[in-house]
């Protein structure tokens, strides 16, 4: 079958079968090989991609339901060569080791950025608690959204540490 | 402070490739013309393999070929220290876990080599499972490799089965009878430790291809040590180490489960029967049940301890949950028992570790590397001590802990960087004097 | 009912391979078009070692990081660094990369020398530059002088192999001089509240020192220890592959459960850096020592918390509610 997909602004069509990942129209065909698998079964958030303004895991998500979904993809947040708030702020505090989470994790905060502007600990926390990460222990990604909070609300960067 | 850079917070040199997208880890590289494979694995832990028959998997349209060990009868064993891991199971052969390899399956998608793999029949003579060290270490019990252990000492207690038994070390130092004889109190305790996976968030795989031109298989997979996995490839496909090239992609966490080989060899065969570019990614369950996990250990330690805090002696025993082959054992079971005491001051000091032989998945290298294990049986045990002869524990690791001139379990004097009484001190500044 | 406690544990961990096996790591150093290429086989697994030695590179040439590339690993391409394991690479590839920027810098000062008719004492290197104290303005940078070094027929290189020896122990009793290269020190103090009714253990604080020589990257450090001290309490609380005859039970995340944010505890971190290792300026390596400390102090914590000490890992909520249950009856 073919489908229509809007990928970082970018209308796609993709010959593919209805039961194919997201993930894999993404990788496979489309390139966008930013999006990570991790455990194939929604467990760890590295495939985290937003469809339609949402949060999604994009290995649980099939072809069928991509179907004229809008998609943003971390390939899609820079501008150029300007990196987003939130990319700044992860490598600023050093929230980035491995970087296999890192593109889920990243699109996971600017989700829960976009809910709240300015979450405390706890609302952070529960927030990427479906992205897991095995480096940092979450400590300096929790500093990194905190940080692109303040870069949002246009408070500036690492002056305000 | 003059220098520049040293001891700064200089920005990481790859982060910006990370939170673009843009770093390239094994599975973002893509060929054209390229085939997937998958390895049919063992259906029993512990079984010979009397039958496989791949007519179906073969006859499944896109499969482009099957291996299996009739086709390379001459693959040498591999194996980080010690060679005991077959690369494929032949006919008349036994498995020794639930990962071990009986055909290599590559297909025109990962789809298809994964239902040409569920296709193969497999016939198994079952055999009795070994999953508990300590079962595995009695006379009787049944022997999972036939060839006995290269590692073993002869210092080796003649009561334990050395059939299963990987490898043997000890430690004497000073003398632990007089040491417990001027103990005033003596705590004997088994501490015990689980199958943990190092689970870095990017599973195995590689991609690769063959270069005509010079002959060599190209492969780009993860490892933490390039010339390692090169060497035991080449050793044992018997080629060459110039013909095969390993190149370090971006890598996605390790925490040492990316020291074995996983995907190379089986990779290389595939690249070397197609000459086609072939990628192989494991699923996480595959990674968990067939790769390296960290041991289990069975700790017992027999501590003495005088009135006036000093310890006077310190004796453990290790048994070390192998698994089906070596891996990193003969290096991390040992290595924990040369922790025994942590960084705490013992004259006598009386030791043995076992690495033993089970049917559960081999365990190998994980950060700690048997220390973590250790630490946690030795600074239980330090606290239920200071409890006992109710001293503060803080105090009493203080009063025992190394400075300079201080002799290890090994006997290795420190004679240098030996702050480990200032981190105590720092800690209890930073806690503000608690307890 | 919630319980808190308080628990320390204080470790040490013996790095590199030690124990008398080869152990070594080799690099080289050389100018690349615009920039200074650094050719090593040390594999940055994410802890950092790529830019660690960009660091040291950086520092002892004076010329700006930006300008150092590293190759990618590949077996026809780098020599042998040995492995990213046994917390080894900062020591072992830092000291590599250390000295053979310093020989590259001899070498630099010794063709600069002779271009400017000068001796060592009387140049100046600055910025990627190097120059005579009295005439500033008359520099030439690396890359010049490695042209005019290739113009003699003469390659302005190095390459460097850092190998320290260490003694095999004695196969019946252990026992040797010199079994690893040094040893780091850590002491962590950790708080926890347990939940006695459904057995929760959540760890609030973790208060760290750690001896580590120098810290090359401070803020690299702190995520070593808290990302290791985190995969400790994953050790401690709730990891366990499950394998019964030889089967694994639970190959998913489903199943293996790993910390996740909302165990994330609150972090104070104290380097002490005495500079006083053999590592390149001072250090010691960090990678595991950073994560064997929290399983032994979360349970002691749990212990001050609730009286009841746990002799199997991982303590699970189930362990805790019989233990306590057992307690009371």
């Amino acid at each position: 079958m073919k489908i229509t997909l809007t990928v970082n602004d970018e209308k796609r069509e993709v010959e593919t079968s209805p039961t194919t990942r997201l993930l894999d129209i993404l990788r496979d065909d489309l390139h966008f090989t930013g999006t990570k698998e991790g455990c194939g079964k929604g467990e760890c958030g590295a495939c985290t991609v937003i469809m339609n303004g949402k949060l999604v895991s994009s290995c649980l998500v099939l072809a069928l339901q991509a179907d004229g979904a809008e998609i943003l993809t971390i390939e899609g947040l820079s501008k150029g060569d300007q990196l987003h708030p939130v990319q700044e702020a992860y490598i600023e505090t050093g929230a980035v080791q491995c970087g296999f989470c890192t593109p889920g994790m990243i699109l996971a905060s600017k989700s829960l950025l976009d809910r709240i502007p300015d979450p405390d600990e706890q609302q952070i926390k529960r927030g990427l608690s479906g992205n897991i990460c095995r480096c940092t222990g979450y400590t300096k990604i929790i500093e990194a959204v905190k940080l692109s909070a303040r870069k949002l609300a246009g408070k500036g960067g690492e002056e305000d540490e | 402070m003059s220098k520049r850079i040293i001891g700064k917070d200089f920005k990481k040199v790859d982060a910006r490739d990370k939170v673009t997208g843009k770093a390239l880890y094994t599975r973002d590289i893509y060929f054209d013309d390229m085939l997937y494979m998958k390895v049919k694995r063992a259906p029993f832990p512990h079984a010979y393999l009397r039958k496989l028959n791949t007519d179906k998997a073969e006859s499944l349209a896109g499969v482009v070929k099957i291996i299996t060990a009739e086709d390379y009868p001459d693959l040498n064993k591999y194996g980080l220290i010690y060679k005991d891991q077959p690369v494929l199971i032949g006919i008349g052969e036994k498995m020794h876990y639930m990962g071990d390899p009986l055909a290599i399956v590559i297909a025109e998608t990962e789809e298809t080599a994964k239902r040409a793999c569920e296709l193969i029949e497999v016939e198994v003579e079952e055999l009795e499972v070994v999953t508990d060290p300590l079962q595995a270490l009695k006379k009787d019990a049944p022997v999972i490799h036939e060839e006995l252990s290269g590692l073993l000492t002869d210092r080796l207690d003649k009561k334990l089965n050395p059939a299963n038994i990987l490898c043997d070390h000890y430690l004497e130092k000073g003398n632990v009878e007089e040491g417990f004889a001027r103990a005033d109190k003596i705590f004997e305790r088994e501490y015990k430790t689980q199958h943990i996976d190092q689970l870095p968030l990017q599973s195995e795989a590689g991609v690769g291809l063959y270069d005509e031109d010079t002959g060599t298989v190209k492969i780009w997979a993860a490892t933490q040590w390039l010339h390692d996995t090169q060497a035991d490839v080449a050793q044992s496909l018997g080629l060459p180490k110039e013909k095969i090239r390993i190149i370090q992609p971006t890598i996605g966490g390790a925490f040492g489960k990316k020291e074995d080989i996983s995907v190379h060899i089986h990779l290389a065969l595939a690249i070397l029967a197609t000459k086609r570019p072939v990628k192989f990614s494991y699923t996480r369950k595959g990674s968990m049940i067939t790769q390296s996990k960290r041991h289990p250990l069975i700790i017992r330690h027999k501590t003495g301890v005088a009135n006036d805090g000093f310890l006077t002696a310190w004796q453990t025993e290790v048994i070390g949950d192998v698994g089906a082959y070596a891996s990193s054992s003969p290096a991390v079971v040992h290595k924990g028992l040369y922790h025994c005491t942590g960084p705490y001051n013992v004259a006598n000091v009386r030791g043995v570790s076992y690495a033993v032989y089970t049917n559960n998945t081999f365990t190998g290298a994980m950060r700690g590397f048997g220390t973590a294990q250790m630490a946690f049986s030795y600074d239980s045990q330090m606290d239920l001590m200071a409890a006992e002869l109710g001293i503060d524990p803080a105090h009493f690791r203080l009063q025992n802990a190394y400075e300079i001139g201080s002799s290890t379990p090994n006997g290795q004097i420190l004679t240098r960087s030996v702050n480990v009484r200032k981190t105590i001190k720092e800690v209890l500044a930073m806690t503000e004097g608690g307890k | 009912m919630k319980k808190r406690g308080q628990g320390m544990a204080t470790i040490m961990f013996g790095f590199g391979y030690g124990e008398g096996f080869p152990d070594h790591s080799i690099v080289s150093i050389e100018f690349e078009d615009e920039s200074l290429l650094i050719r090593t086989a040390a594999a940055d697994v994410g802890q950092g070692v790529l830019t660690v030695i960009t660091q040291i590179a950086a520092e002892i040439l004076k010329i700006d990081p930006d300008l150092i590339k590293i190759s990618q690993g590949d077996t026809h391409l780098t020599k042998n660094s040995g492995s990213t394991s046994a917390t080894r690479q900062t020591f072992f590839t830092g000291n590599a990369v250390k000295q053979a920027a310093e020989e590259l810098l001899g070498k630099i000062y010794h063709y600069a020398s002779l271009e400017f008719r000068s001796n060592h004492p009387e140049l100046i290197v600055k910025d990627g530059h190097i120059f005579r104290h009295d005439d500033p303005e008359n520099k030439l940078s690396y890359w010049q002088l490695a042209e005019i070094v290739s113009q003699k027929g003469e390659e302005l290189k190095s390459e460097a192999s850092f190998f320290p020896a260490t003694d095999a122990p004695d196969a019946a009793t252990g026992q040797a001089d010199n079994v690893y290269v040094a040893y780091t020190f850590m002491t962590q103090k950790v708080e926890v509240e347990v939940d006695t009714v459904t057995g929760e253990v959540e760890v609030i604080e973790v208060n760290t020192a750690m001896d580590l020589g120098k810290a090359i990257n401070p803020r690299n450090v702190e995520g070593q220890i808290e990302g290791g001290t985190v995969q400790g309490i994953g050790m401690a609380l709730m990891e366990d592959q499950v394998i019964q005859n030889g089967i694994t039970l639970n190959p998913d995340l489903t199943g293996y459960l790993v910390p996740t944010a909302m165990d994330s505890p609150h972090f104070k971190t104290s380097l002490i850096e005495n500079e006083d290792a053999d590592g390149p300026f001072g250090a010691k390596g960090v990678g595991e020592p950073s994560m064997i400390a929290a399983a032994p102090a979360v349970a002691n914590a749990i212990h001050d918390a609730i009286g009841v000490r746990f002799y199997e890992l991982p303590i699970t909520p189930d362990k805790i509610k019989k233990a306590l249950k057992d307690k009371i009856f």
